[in-house]
């Protein structure tokens, strides 16, 4: 199979599905130059009315892709960094969460948006906040975020299909990855709502996605022969594949979350309540999370201090086993 | 844009079942027969009618929420008996029960009523984007007040409207009061119409209170949206006669507004002032006029009753559960 990057993934899914279906268009600033190169080039094919630029006003921004949803439409929306959602963030979560709903759930809303997330830039809070967490709190949206350049693709994909609004941030810490992806024109699809278990184990469950879905393997490799490390891939948040986290924990009795977002009322909490409430008797150990602590993400250096990393992983292995 | 008879004649009606739909809102609410709250439109019904009896099925329509939309939805062809028994919790609701106040006719492009003041402007960006895109001569018509326009949503959605010639009317309706504060002291100058000149758009400022006036100008502005000529801003300058909401004070700033005032302004009365036009212009008889009162009279009691015999939507969570996500 051929080996492409991370990003270059996102942009084959916009391809694939704007080629397959005239609805679908892009909304964003600066998507035509393409600030991230997920859009690149695409203004070349698509032109500026399906690779559309606006004015720095994320109301209106999002109001495109939320209207011409309403419309029929089928908007990917791109706020460059996750922060910037919350500039209309009441937009994002309530009246989008709430509109199919509310209104009888007769009328559809299927848009997509979409973000680069996440630490490693040392670009400080506004631009390296997760995201997934607070649209997770939200009823009536599906969240999922990526973490190998076959399920961005393939993920991407279902979004852009999926009949409800659905939140897919991409973390910036793994742009460059290079990951196998089928050839050009293999219509594949990662479907929403399904976790993945990237590496079987049988001591303990490390749940982990994205750039902390790497660091997780990078410690099940070195710890091999010591401990088997199951680590699983949540893919989506919501809908969360319950199935797969509680096999798992039949098999390991033993889970650490890891989830690059505060600890206080995060997704990490809500899968530590989950998992005492449904399988409390599986469990030989409390669950134990790796998380940010409740401090605003400080730029620079010192970053380092706050996201989680290999060591901090590897440490909560070692607690939750011994 | 000179009406002709037939269309002044349909604008009355419309005017008449407005007023009548608006006294039975209120006196329902009075009487403990609607859920949540209601923001009565009386004085301020000819807006409404104006701007929305000439749009067509397909043309999106955001209507203010004074009178609850209801002036505006009738006049577009809707069954308000879907709203009535939303706002009575029942199961045929418009909305299944499920959403108090709000509204949502998609087969009529009157997609939302948002809860927050405002919030109009963002999607109607969108609308007028996928109707740009259509090509097939689809308008916008968005209806708010005065005190939405303090909203950044509002200058963003001119902004983009008027960068993309979008089919968008900017409809604002402007009563000169925003629950108890005044239009003259929330905006730095007397026309609401001003903001339009800094964005390079076309606005007319109308008489609020003559519906003939109103869509006059509506049907100018939907002429030139449907014609690629891009967005228009209309001011009607209308008026509060109630409270902002039944039960609320009914002050400005933080006094009572004075028996002046209102004396004034129920001289200004857009019945009466429709109804003297028709009569002199020749158009309608006494007669006629008693029996399009009769008539939206019978309406509104097929809309209660339609109302009022329909169970309380009740539905088991499950239900209401498997309906957060579209399939």
């Amino acid at each position: 199979m051929r080996e492409i990057t991370f990003i270059d993934a996102i942009r084959e899914a916009y391809e694939e599905e704007m080629r397959r279906d005239n609805s679908v268009f892009i909304v964003g600033q600066d998507v035509r130059g393409a600030i991230f190169p997920h859009t690149k080039g695409l203004v070349e094919e698509f032109g500026p009315e399906r690779i559309v630029d606006t004015p720095i006003a994320e109301s209106g921004m999002y109001g495109v892709a939320f209207g011409a949803a309403q419309e029929g439409m089928r908007p990917v929306c791109d706020f460059m960094f996750g922060g910037f959602s919350y500039v209309t963030f009441s937009e994002c979560s309530v009246t989008t969460g709430q509109y199919h709903f509310l209104h009888g759930s007769q009328h559809p809303l299927p848009l997509v948006i979409t973000a680069g997330v996440g630490t490693g830039q040392r670009l400080a809070n506004d631009h390296a906040m997760s995201i997934h967490g607070t649209f997770a709190h939200h009823p009536g949206i599906k969240v999922a975020m990526p973490s190998t350049p076959y399920d961005a693709k393939g993920m991407f994909k279902s979004a852009i299909r999926d009949n409800n609004p659905v939140v897919i941030p991409w973390h910036m810490g793994i742009m460059m990855l290079k990951g196998e992806v089928p050839e050009l024109g293999d219509d594949y699809v990662v479907p929403l709502g399904v976790a993945d278990i990237k590496r079987e184990g049988s001591d303990v469950t490390v749940l982990a996605n994205s750039l902390q879905l790497q660091h997780a393997l990078t410690v099940a490799e070195k710890l091999a022969g010591e401990l088997s490390v199951e680590v699983i891939d949540p893919r989506s948040f919501v809908p969360f594949d319950m199935d797969t986290l509680l096999t798992s924990l039949e098999k390991t009795n033993r889970l650490v979350v890891v989830d690059e977002d505060w600890e206080s009322g995060g997704f990490a909490a809500t899968v530590s309540a989950r998992v005492m409430e449904q399988g409390f008797d599986l469990l030989d150990a409390p669950v134990t999370r790796v998380t940010l602590p409740n401090m605003p993400v400080p730029g620079g250096y010192m970053e380092e201090y706050v996201a989680p990393n290999p060591e901090r992983i590897e440490a909560a292995i070692r607690a939750v086993c011994a | 844009m000179a009406l002709t008879s037939d269309q002044m004649v349909l604008l009355y009606r419309n005017m008449v079942r407005a007023d009548q739909f608006n006294k039975m809102m209120y006196r329902r609410m009075m009487q403990g027969k609607l859920i949540g709250f209601y923001h009565p439109a009386e004085g301020a019904i000819a807006p409404g009618v104006g701007a929305s009896t000439f749009l067509n099925q397909d043309d999106n329509l955001s209507p203010h929420h004074r009178g609850h939309g209801i002036t505006h939805m009738l006049c577009k062809g809707i069954d308000i008996k879907y709203y009535l028994a939303e706002h009575t919790g029942k199961e045929t609701g418009c909305c299944k029960g499920r959403s108090a106040f709000h509204f949502s006719f998609p087969e009529h492009k009157v997609y939302m009523m948002s809860g927050f003041i405002g919030y109009n402007f963002a999607p109607v960006v969108g609308w007028g984007f996928a109707a740009k895109r259509r090509a097939q001569g689809q308008v916008v018509m968005n209806c708010s007040g005065d005190g939405s326009y303090g909203q950044g949503r509002a200058h963003e959605a001119m902004l983009m409207s008027q960068n993309w010639q979008l089919p968008v009317i900017f409809f604002c309706e402007n009563n000169g009061m925003s629950i108890f504060s005044t239009a003259q002291e929330m905006h730095p100058q007397e026309n609401i119409a001003s903001l339009a000149d800094g964005f390079g758009m076309p606005s007319i400022i109308v008489d609020g209170q003559d519906v003939f006036a109103v869509a006059e100008a509506s049907l100018q502005a939907i002429e030139r949206a449907r014609t690629g000529g891009g967005p228009t801003f209309i001011e009607a300058k209308t008026l509060r006669f109630n409270e902002h909401d039944i039960g609320t004070p009914d002050l400005s700033g933080w006094e009572e507004r004075s028996a002046e005032e209102h004396e004034a302004m129920r001289k200004r009365e857009p019945i009466r002032i429709a109804t003297e036009r028709v009569l002199g212009d020749s158009l309608l008889t006494q007669n006629e006029i008693d029996q399009i009162i009769e008539d939206a009279l019978a309406e509104i009691e097929a809309v209660e009753q339609f109302a009022d015999e329909s169970p309380i939507a009740r539905p088991p969570v499950e239900e209401l559960m498997a309906g957060v996500f579209a399939d």
